[in-house]
């Protein structure tokens, strides 16, 4: 089973600034870590090669740390990093991404599955997993929280908001992946020292992937930020209410009336 | 001079963190109410691939640095458990024996310790001497193919654990040689494990000795130099021990500005007085030379220089800066860091360690000082 995992390098902090002309983040101010999502996708597909043998191939788009994200992906286990950095690609939106992504699958070309976390730490979209299925005329099923392969299908745990649904598709699809989906391992000193050492991150750039110039990074991003601004949080009261727990109770669901909240 | 950690040595340091927070916090607590380890904790060290981390490939280790071993060490003292020093004894002693044995004793006893199939143990320590080699009474008698020792060993880690330790005895010739000993041997028996102040399940027994043999070929190193053999593994276990005080002085910090950041006085949070806003200064300062100091002697490790005198150089800087980064972490704490519901107290306890093992604080004075009166300057 040949499997692709997209992922992608976040800040390690939320203590980011941001570019007020581009309304983009700017990354190189913080540390980067691999988008937790991510790692469970990595896993769900180190699990499947594992079972079902194959390759896992980590696909990656940024600058060039973002390097360090696949030189993780590669201390997990996978076979195969490649990065998408070119200055070509700076700015871009999920549907810009996605689109340069999409190119890098089709040059890949070899693909059962396509593995993606749910979203990402900093952007939190969840766009582009579905955004990359689109393009890529596959079909997807979102946030998994359990992966079966039955022959050429695959089946998931969907969560729902006020619930589960178990569905279905045929392969190639792309499913995009919950935290619930499993526990990530913890690269061993070994792997990781291979990972930096002996194995290698193929770098591509616009040139390699084709594709309309006009659709990468900023000039291919329908989304325009206008402003950009953290949220002010005010800290309200506190009221310590007092009494047995019937009482208390009582009087809670009683201001939450009054506050409209109930 | 480069201070920049490659981004494997950071890619190790985040894989020990995930450790620490995964395998070593969960148990923690558990470990210090019941003064003992889980039985599998040595295996997991030993599948994350953390020991034997400086030994060669072809003897089960990795072909790492000690610069690599000092950082996750470092890391994962963050959780100030004694679940650490199974890693650090299993990178220490398979260290030794790799540099002293002999390709025959490297290939039967290395592996062992990468594989986590052996708990290391180093045995100097006797009730009537710490330091002193002179005053060993511990005695191996050649008998055949085998020497037969018998004697008592005080303080040994890991001393009641399944493996192989480095037992010093006085032989024939009354000179101190190592012997690598089989702890299921017959007449090898040991004590109750000692109730410590902290890191408790750290495990430190008695050995009592009687009529063991140890083949000859067991001889670590060279007949009658077993005290070199000492000497340089208690260098190399003083830069470990030091990094494991650098990770729980920044615990301490970490700890003290959550804790800071959160409490409040007449409004404010602590963290906005100048006085605590001090103190936190003069522990992250504390921290940082420490920390930078304990690396530096590390890649000495590396470059095979002798650092006899600077890791007890080290020692003697590093212990009470980092005692009283943990005072202080008590003071910004209040009533709070003596509760034991705050990691702050079983951190205290354990980095108390530090000056009255692995040699105490005021033999690196007498080691430094008398280094320095030899030599013709620096």
């Amino acid at each position: 089973m040949d499997i692709v995992v997209c992922i992608k390098q976040v800040p390690e902090t939320t203590d980011i600034g941001w570019n007020p002309e581009t309304g983009t983040l700017m990354r190189e101010e913080a540390g980067g870590i691999l988008n937790p999502h991510d790692k469970h996708a990595l896993e769900a597909g180190l699990r499947l090669r594992e079972t079902h043998g194959g390759f896992v191939t980590a696909l990656s788009m940024g600058p060039p740390q973002a390097e360090d994200a696949l030189r993780e992906a590669l201390s997990m286990g996978v076979d195969r990093a490649i990065l998408l950095s070119d200055g070509l690609f700076a700015g871009a939106d999920t549907l810009s991404t996605s689109y340069a992504l999409s190119l890098a699958l089709k040059k890949i070309a070899r693909f059962d599955l396509i593995l993606c976390g749910k979203e990402s730490s900093d952007g939190m979209t969840a766009q582009v997993g579905p955004q990359l299925a689109e393009l890529l005329n596959l079909p997807q099923l979102t946030y998994a929280t359990e992966m079966t392969i039955n022959g050429n299908s695959v089946q998931i745990r969907q969560k729902m908001e006020d619930g589960f649904r178990t569905v279905e598709t045929c392969l190639p699809a792309l499913i995009t992946m919950e935290r619930e989906i499993n526990q990530p391992r913890i690269p061993t000193m070994d792997s990781i020292m291979e990972a930096y050492r002996d194995k290698e991150t193929e770098i591509w750039g616009g040139e390699d992937l084709g594709g309309a110039k006009g659709h990468f990074g900023l000039k291919g991003s329908p989304t325009q930020t206008r402003k950009v601004y953290s949220k002010k949080i005010k800290k309200g009261e506190v009221t310590i209410l007092e009494g047995g727990p019937d009482e208390v109770a009582r009087e809670l669901i009683g201001i939450l009336r009054q506050k409209d909240l109930l | 001079m480069d201070f920049t950690l490659s981004g494997e040595s950071k890619m190790m340091v985040k894989a020990a963190r995930d450790f620490a927070e995964q395998v070593i916090e969960p148990v923690a607590a558990k470990v210090e109410e019941e003064n003992t380890l889980p039985d599998d904790i040595l295996q997991k060290f030993a599948n994350a691939r953390m020991l034997g981390m400086m030994i060669p490939k072809q003897y089960g280790g990795i072909g790492s640095t000690a610069l690599n071993v000092i950082l996750i060490t470092e890391e994962l003292a963050k959780a100030g458990s004694a679940a650490i020093y199974t890693m650090v004894m299993n990178n220490s002693v398979a260290e030794t024996i790799y540099h002293w044995g002999s390709e025959d004793i490297r290939k039967r006893f290395v592996p062992p310790l990468c594989d986590g199939s052996s708990y290391a143990a180093m045995a100097f320590t006797e009730p009537g001497t710490g330091s002193d080699p002179t005053a060993i009474t511990t005695i191996a008698v050649p008998d055949g193919d085998y020497y037969v020792l018998n004697g008592t060993k005080r303080f040994v880690t890991n001393g009641h654990r399944k493996g192989y330790g480095i037992f010093y005895a006085k032989d024939e010739t009354e000179r101190i040689t190592a012997f690598i000993v089989d702890k299921s041997s017959e007449g090898y028996t040991w004590s109750k494990p000692y109730p410590l102040m902290g890191l408790a399940g750290q495990g430190l027994v008695d050995v009592f000795l009687k009529d063991v043999k140890a083949p000859k070929e067991n001889i670590l190193g060279e007949k009658g130099k077993g005290f070199d053999i000492l000497l340089r593994w208690i260098a190399g276990e003083k830069v470990q021990q030091m990094a494991f005080m650098v990770g729980m002085g920044q615990e301490c910090l970490n700890e003290s500005l959550k804790f800071a950041k959160e409490r409040m006085v007449r409004g404010r949070p602590v963290t906005a007085m100048q006085g605590f806003q001090w103190m936190l200064a003069e522990m992250h300062a504390s921290i940082e030379a420490s920390r930078w100091w304990t690396y530096r002697l590390a890649a000495k490790q590396d470059e095979d220089s002798d650092i006899q005198v600077d890791s007890a150089a080290l020692k003697l800087f590093v212990v009470p800066i980092i005692q009283e980064v943990a005072r202080k972490a008590l003071q910004i704490h209040g009533s709070y860091g003596y509760c034991k519901d705050y990691k702050i107290e079983r951190l205290y306890r354990a980095i108390a360690h530090a000056g009255v093992t692995v040699t105490s604080t005021e033999i690196q004075k007498t080691i430094v000082g008398s280094a320095l009166a030899r030599s013709k300057g620096i």
